[in-house]
């Protein structure tokens, strides 16, 4: 299309849009551990692309066989990504190579690293969770969940896992032997999404009908007693309220805030601790599919994507937005 | 490989739900062996073909695919259970159709309503639930199922009423209606003679009585030693003989005398047929395994002063229990049950529970809404597809099943256009 040709294309004078994106839907974006100058964005189209944000260049891509469902760093030279195909690859950013590194019965669905114990984490829709070595790289454990895996996201040595039927279990990466905690939602519909807090002491859920929980890992009584729930991403529209699915969520690394995003193309900043918005930005052309602060919380990467929540229809083009952030929108007040 | 089956089915006899229509003993077999250790990924895989089938479905039969999943279901899992979500299926299935006309008729509807009658607690409100919304009248199965329901029940009297509906229903097929009327009567006529018999029974019994587990009694005036009751409701001997006993006799009641349904003084009380009335009060709670309904405590006595009596808490033992110092708990247990994490787990939701009754009622009531528009709140995405089967659905999910098709679709077309273009070649 031609707007992908020109260079920085401002929708704010804060915000910019991605050239040479993909071209199928986004199912994810994720920034560099070590630095800002780097996105990587898997997509329906089948590739894995690597982005140098600051020049809004595209630096490299690889294919998988089928759609790409997520993909993760494990240091910056190295992404790991996973979807329909059911293969987990490695790839080498520097020399552009490529690793099989196992397979799961059924498509992959997450992707995520946990520095705490060196180990790479993938859910499936086959009902596990595998661990696999990075050094390796080798598999280095199976394990059954009760259900299909949707959603998973690491806090420090432990791991959180959503399933369909609203089941999470929480694990102890150290000690996979048994499952640590089981929980069920506190929503009453589909997880969408979880995401642990940087400071390791709990996790946001949110669901597919406008929900989003604050839920604390310390099984105490009186740290349980601060867990909560709240509606979002909802639009009333002719007296009908119009409910959404909550998508994506991306924590503020330093703040220990939160954006979500919705398949009403809204971006919200939420201040857990004070229980408030902190701020909503101007509505994108269509769903938010995926959200990733930087490093240092400076920037966020928005993936405007129809995640074909309606079947398939005509839709608007799928984009990323890269935008600058400002303690004003993300530090609690 | 037939010898290894031979012992799964010869092990586990006890765990496998009879089914009307039988089983296919190679299907037990596998689903035997294939069960030794927990779900199999093949049973998930198919159980997921199955549930995106479901949301795929294009055709104009899509009752095609709940009937073809509902049977591999009881193939599959012949011990029934949690595990195997047929009621849950079953409930699904026939709330998915109420609506559609075409299928109130259809003998595979009305089957499935009747495995989900069966599966309720109540099943004669079904039933009426069912004559309510006009689904099955016309179908023979629906008035013989309802019809055993009242036998079960010990009513014959309105067990043959629900057969003279039927045939005022002309409902199809006739001989079959005909014929389990027939039994039915016959059933009827010797719990009669049975009951004259029973006025002189001076004379031993003429055939060999069959034993059942219950103590054997004296009776009638030479003090014979002949069978007195079996309990339950499920008496019901088919095949011939007089002695067969008709209305259940319940609880401890194993020493007095047998109650023996006339039919001359049946209750007139009721309706004289069973009445085309919309379903009112909520039955009992759903059908869940291990849930013992509230009964009277048959043992407890009332004291004089109207309070039971109660066994007196045992005092504390004065010594020390010995412990013996080799017995430590095992080390690592496969889930650890820490009491402080119990709290975490949030009780079960009552709302998802109530009658499957209420909850069809519920979902006619908001299908209503839906179409007036008069619900406050909409979903912005395909809610109906991701709910539609006994396990949910993601978005990606269903657009990966959508890419697969797709691309079967295209490997097809590919290999067809090779088929072609050699055969031209041929040519």
């Amino acid at each position: 299309s031609s707007g992908k040709s020109t260079n920085h294309i401002m929708t704010g004078s804060n915000e910019y849009k991605l050239n040479q994106g993909p071209e199928d839907s986004i199912s994810a974006v994720k920034f560099s551990p070590s630095t800002a100058q780097f996105l990587l964005v898997s997509s329906w189209d089948c590739t894995v692309r690597l982005y140098d944000v600051g020049g809004n260049t595209m630096r490299m891509k690889y294919q998988h066989t089928a759609p790409v469902l997520d993909c993760a760093f494990y240091d910056p030279t190295h992404s790991w990504s996973g979807g329909l195909d059911a293969q987990l690859k490695t790839h080498d950013l520097n020399t552009d190579q490529d690793t099989i590194v196992g397979t799961h019965d059924a498509p992959i669905r997450c992707v995520e690293y946990c520095p705490e114990v060196n180990v790479m984490v993938t859910g499936s829709w086959d009902r596990s969770v595998r661990l696999w070595d990075p050094r390796t790289p080798c598999n280095a454990g199976t394990f059954t969940q009760p259900e299909k895996v949707y959603t998973l996201s690491v806090a420090g040595d432990r791991l959180i896992v959503g399933t369909a039927g609203r089941r999470v279990l929480v694990w102890d990466l150290r000690n996979m032997g048994y499952v640590q905690q089981r929980r069920e939602s506190s929503l009453k519909y589909q997880t969408r999404c979880i995401r642990a807090f940087p400071n390791k002491q709990g996790y946001v859920l949110s669901s597919i009908e406008g929900r989003v929980a604050v839920e604390y890992l310390d099984p105490s009584q009186e740290v349980q007693k601060k867990k909560y729930a709240f509606k979002c991403h909802r639009l009333k529209e002719e007296g009908i309220e119009h409910v959404y699915p909550v998508n994506a969520i991306s924590f503020h690394s330093v703040h220990n805030t939160f954006a979500t995003g919705g398949s009403d193309g809204f971006v919200n900043i939420w201040d857990p601790f004070n229980k408030k918005r902190l701020c909503q930005f101007h509505r994108y052309p269509t769903s938010i599919a995926s959200l990733a602060f930087n490093n240092d919380g400076t920037m966020l990467a928005i993936a405007s994507s129809y995640m074909h929540e309606k079947g398939d229809i005509s839709h608007p083009e799928d984009a990323i937005f890269i935008r600058q952030v400002t303690d004003a929108e993300t530090k609690p007040k | 490989m037939a010898e290894g089956g031979d012992v799964e089915w010869e092990l586990s006899k006890e765990n496998i739900q009879p089914l009307r229509r039988g089983r296919a003993i190679s299907a037990l077999h596998q689903a035997l062996t294939q069960q030794q250790d927990g779900l199999s990924s093949v049973i998930n895989q198919q159980r997921q073909a199955f549930e995106s089938e479901l949301r795929m479905y294009e055709g104009d039969d899509p009752l095609d695919v709940w009937d073809r999943y509902i049977k591999w279901t009881e193939q599959t899992f012949p011990q029934g259970g949690k595990e195997s979500n047929l009621t849950t299926l079953l409930e699904r299935a026939v709330t998915r159709f109420t609506e559609e006309k075409k299928y109130h008729n259809d003998p595979r509807y009305v089957d499935l309503w009747i495995k989900f009658a069966e599966s309720c607690p109540e099943p004669l409100d079904i039933y009426r639930y069912m004559q309510a919304q006009g689904i099955g009248m016309t179908q023979a199965s629906l008035y013989i199922a309802w019809s055993e329901e009242y036998e079960n029940q010990g009513n014959f009297h309105k067990a043959d009423l629900v057969y003279q509906e039927g045939f005022k229903k002309c409902a199809e097929p006739h001989d079959k209606l005909l014929q389990f009327h027939k039994s039915l009567q016959a059933r009827v006529s010797r719990q009669v003679m049975m009951e004259v018999e029973d006025d002189d029974s001076d004379e031993e019994p003429k055939q060999p009585e069959r034993v059942s587990l219950v103590d054997l009694k004296y009776r009638g005036k030479k003090k014979a030693i002949a069978l007195v009751n079996r309990t339950g409701p499920a008496i019901r001997s088919v095949s011939g003989g007089l002695q067969s006993r008709g209305a259940p006799v319940l609880g401890n009641a194993s020493n007095t005398r047998l109650m023996i349904f006339d039919e001359s003084k049946a209750p007139t009380a009721g309706p004289s047929e069973p009445r085309l009335e919309p379903w009112m009060a909520p039955p009992t709670s759903r059908a869940k395994e291990n849930e013992k309904r509230p009964e009277k405590w048959c043992d407890v006595k009332k004291s004089k002063f109207g309070h039971t009596v109660m066994a007196p808490p045992p005092s504390k033992p004065t010594f020390q229990p010995f412990v013996d110092e080799s017995d430590q708990p095992p080390t690592m247990t496969p889930c650890k049950i820490n009491p402080a994490v119990n709290t975490v787990l949030s009780a079960r939701k009552p709302c998802r529970e109530g009658t499957p009754l209420k909850r069809l009622q519920e979902h006619h009531l908001q299908q209503k809404e839906a179409e007036l528009g008069k619900s406050q709140e909409q979903s912005m995405y395909c809610k109906d597809l991701l709910l539609s089967g006994a396990t949910e659905f993601c978005f990606e999910e269903l657009r990966a099943e959508r890419y697969f098709k797709k691309i079967a679709q295209d490997t097809q077309e590919v290999s067809g256009q090779k088929d072609h273009s050699g055969s031209s070649a041929a040519k």
